[in-house]
């Protein structure tokens, strides 16, 4: 039975119980099996004196001593107290401001780290920047007016200014106009009929036809000079027109 | 009341909030895991940040640890062990290639492993007690890949069973088994092949 064994002994079997081997665990045919084939076979008995070898090597490394204050450091990043035998002398009068550091250090001890340092670096300057670039000047902040009247003037001039800048848009009179042209391109009957029932009124005297602004303050009207009555297309893109056109839009935007 | 059940009546007590059981934690497994740091990583300082993170990691995650899964040895040495996978795998620290011939920490002018093998009149045993090769021993224990190296260390080094090295590296006991005869075998070659080219 054991000769059957050693002669069944493959090389793959003994690389896969070199473990076993090492450690002196096998016992029996299977351990007599593996010796026999590491005699008659030269790559299995090299493969198990090197593995040993190595073993041996390794088992005599000595254990590391670790640093003396690592476990102070341990536990100073971590519950942030100190072991009796490594706990400093504590020092008389210690204040409440080192005991407020003390408490406050292990909080902060995750974000006190130089990366942290640095991203908050790298995000205050690029803040700081980007107002540079907006206009925004620290040594300004002295000459604010931060009185209640001074802050609502200041709120005033800023509603004002966004205002202009938005009715002095481009884009903005171009939308105005075009949506202008398409509601008079859908009612395009609704123009023509009070010309035909004005004949029926009493005749408008010559000079109504351009009245003055104390004429129209008397009959109640105002001037319609604008191309979203009756007067002619009005082109967005004509810069004159659209500048006759903006205190129309400004009227027409405070009605609604 | 066995090693285990004390150990996870200490972590009980911690996880509670007692500042001496977490001491008691840190006096008894500061050692054991400063040395899995240090054969890692091959450096004493980088050991020690690497320990401090590990408790940091520890203190932080202690309440997850599972009293049914595995022993508490066998989750420190597996946060230890991820934590170390995890700081290596940026590559900075991956396996190194170096010759044989090379000159340990780059420099120009100090003495080859071959070198500082040599030593004719010592026996094998004499040679590996004295510090020079234990120094030798360690460089060529950083020389292995990441993976021979945790196998050996856990095995040959901290003494585990290959069950829990195969719990603690997450991979099949026979996986295990083959890692650390690999790594053994290579260790012994780089060694042994430099002692025979220095006669």
């Amino acid at each position: 039975m054991a000769g059957e064994l050693q002669s069944e002994m493959q090389c793959a079997q003994v690389e896969a119980l070199l473990a076993e081997i090492l450690d002196g665990t096998l016992q029996g045919e299977t351990l007599t099996g593996c010796e026999a084939h590491q005699q008659s076979c030269a790559a299995c008995r090299t493969m198990v004196q090197e593995a040993r070898a190595g073993m041996h090597w390794l088992n005599a490394l000595d254990e590391a001593e670790p640093p003396a204050n690592l476990v102070h450091n341990i536990l100073a990043k971590t519950i942030g107290a100190l072991p009796s035998e490594h706990a400093p002398v504590k020092q008389r009068g210690e204040g409440w401001l080192e005991k407020l550091k003390g408490r406050l250090a292990p909080m902060f001890a995750p974000i006190a780290t130089p990366r942290f340092a640095m991203s908050f670096g790298m995000a205050f300057f690029s803040i700081t920047m980007l107002l540079g670039i907006a206009g925004f000047h620290f040594a300004d902040v002295r000459h604010w007016d931060l009185s209640s009247k001074g802050i609502r003037r200041t709120y005033y001039e800023a509603q004002a200014r966004c205002m202009r800048y938005y009715e002095n848009m481009r884009v903005v009179y171009e939308i105005e106009s075009r949506v202008r042209d398409l509601r008079r391109a859908g009612t395009p009957d609704q123009s023509a009929q009070p010309q035909q029932q004005q004949p029926q009124q009493e005749a408008p005297a010559p000079n109504q036809k351009n009245p003055s602004k104390t004429e129209n303050r008397q009959h109640g009207t105002r001037p319609q000079t604008y191309s979203r009555d009756n007067g002619e297309p009005m082109l967005a893109t004509f810069p004159a027109v659209m500048l006759a056109a903006i205190p129309q839009a400004r009227q027409n935007r405070r009605t609604a | 009341m066995d090693d285990n059940q004390a150990v996870n009546a200490l972590v009980r007590r911690c996880v509670s909030g007692d500042a001496a059981a977490w001491q008691e934690i840190v006096q008894q497994y500061h050692r054991r895991i400063y040395n899995i740091c240090y054969r890692f990583s091959g450096s004493a300082d980088d050991a020690s940040d690497l320990a401090q993170e590990v408790f940091i990691k520890m203190y932080r995650t202690l309440g997850t640890f599972d009293t049914t899964r595995a022993s508490f040895m066998t989750w420190v040495t597996t946060v230890t062990r991820n934590l170390l996978v995890d700081h290596f795998r940026k590559g900075k620290y991956d396996r190194i290639t170096d010759s044989l011939d090379a000159t340990p920490g780059d420099q120009e002018d100090g003495l080859t492993f071959a070198d500082r093998l040599e030593d004719k009149g010592a026996s094998p045993e004499a040679r590996v007690r004295s510090q020079e090769t234990q120094k030798l021993v360690h460089e060529a224990l950083k020389r292995l890949s990441p993976e021979l190296r945790e196998a050996v260390i856990l095995r040959d080094l901290q003494d585990m069973d290959y069950k829990d090295i195969a719990k603690v590296l997450n991979v099949p006991e026979g996986t295990v088994k083959s890692r650390i005869n690999r790594g053994r075998t290579e260790l012994a070659r780089l060694l042994q092949r430099n002692y025979k080219q220095a006669n």
